[in-house]
């Protein structure tokens, strides 16, 4: 294995999980998340030169399975034109994530949702975030803080009481 | 903004499972593929979810009229291959199906619908979504199937479309790590979704590529 194959594998075998996270926070869907992960994380490795001098490598594959999930959902809407069949969507295939979590999760606004993934499941800080996302540093926080609140009056919570106040800074 | 801190910690802990159980190697070979697709003049079809219709790529002269969603079409079996599927004819009047993975989120339903019209099975293609009779009554798979996941993790169906009972047709659904069949009859009522949970024995699962979590 070459130094930038070896390099990659690193990248992917210490990132393959928290993009996974963060993409299926935002799609609802584990298993589709997986294949659109592996799908970004193979553009990631053809465009490897560019990819791996990002700023921030793993925002950029989970933007580019979040494109992609775009254009599956685009054509399943427009391909099977099924009237009913989205009732059951927020609960499907996610192994072990609360559904209710899951659905609380699909109700927010997209641009929340990916703030929320983002932040929480990358670590990314403010500007990093609202560049993967294309708004202003103030609007992450905005929606985060949202996002957050919305989960917390849709999900009953647990006891929690780990600090991790460095995430919403 | 640390009054969050609870939620946070609850999102993070119920994810926590999730994992990524695809190995690198899938992912050279995903890449790798792409890139010969790209240099085989497929154009970035092949590798992009786009226009998955602009990814068929038709290998003979199979019929070239359209066959009527869901209809029965006068059987015609030209082999058609496409980038996400195949649909050739095997021995005894029997139709294969292959379904490739890595792939399903190229694969146009309406062409697969389609292409196992014009060998003579009427099917309803869902992606991401499974639909079932609504009264739970399933028509018997019988002798009309016969699932298999092959070595490269793709999926194959054998399937004898003169054993289906007339006024059926067959129910796919394709999930990215599943396929999931069943017959059904025309004009029943349907409950369509994507959970996992309910599965009839009448319910052929095809697990596709290495198998990961429930499909």
């Amino acid at each position: 294995m070459g130094h930038e194959q070896a390099e990659f594998a690193d990248f992917y075998r210490a990132n393959r999980d928290s993009c996974l996270k963060a993409v299926t926070a935002v799609i609802g869907d584990g298993l589709l998340a997986e294949e659109l992960v592996a799908e970004a994380f193979a553009r990631a490795w053809m465009s490897w030169g560019k990819v791996g001098r990002h700023a921030a490598p793993r925002a950029w594959v989970v933007r580019t399975a979040l494109n992609l999930g775009v254009s599956w959902w685009r054509r399943r809407y427009r391909e099977v034109p099924l009237a009913d069949h989205d009732a059951a969507a927020s609960a499907c295939m996610s192994d072990g994530v609360d559904p209710v979590l899951i659905a609380a999760l699909q109700r927010l606004p997209t641009r929340q949702l990916e703030v929320l993934a983002l932040r929480i499941f990358l670590d990314l800080d403010t500007e990093t975030t609202a560049k993967v996302v294309g708004i202003a540093p103030g609007t992450v926080t905005a929606h985060l803080s949202r996002g957050l609140a919305a989960l917390r009056r849709d999900v009953p919570l647990a006891n929690a009481d780990t600090n991790l106040g460095e995430v919403i800074r | 903004m640390n009054d969050y801190d609870d939620v946070i910690c609850q999102v993070r802990e119920s994810f926590s499972g999730l994992r990524m159980e695809i190995p690198v190697e899938k992912v050279f070979a995903r890449s790798r593929a792409c890139r010969r697709r790209r240099l085989s003049g497929l154009t970035a079809a092949a590798c992009t979810t786009v226009g998955a219709a602009a990814a068929i790529t038709l290998t003979s002269g199979g019929p070239a009229g359209p066959a009527i969603s869901g209809s029965l079409a006068p059987p015609s079996p030209g082999p058609v291959k496409l980038a996400a599927f195949s649909v050739t004819s095997g021995p005894g009047g029997s139709t294969k199906l292959i379904l490739r993975k890595g792939a399903q989120h190229q694969l146009d339903p309406a062409a697969l619908r389609q292409a196992l019209a014009r060998h003579g099975i009427p099917a309803l293609v869902t992606v991401g979504t499974f639909c079932r009779p609504a009264n739970g009554v399933s028509v018997s798979l019988g002798q009309v199937l016969h699932p298999k996941t092959l070595a490269d993790g793709s999926g194959a169906v054998v399937m004898n479309g003169r054993a289906m009972p007339s006024g059926t047709r067959l129910s796919i659904g394709l999930f990215p790590n599943a396929v999931k069949m069943l017959l059904i009859k025309d004009g029943a009522p349907l409950s369509c979704g994507s959970t996992s949970r309910h599965h009839p024995a009448v319910v052929h699962l095809i697990r596709l590529g290495t198998p990961t979590r429930r499909a």
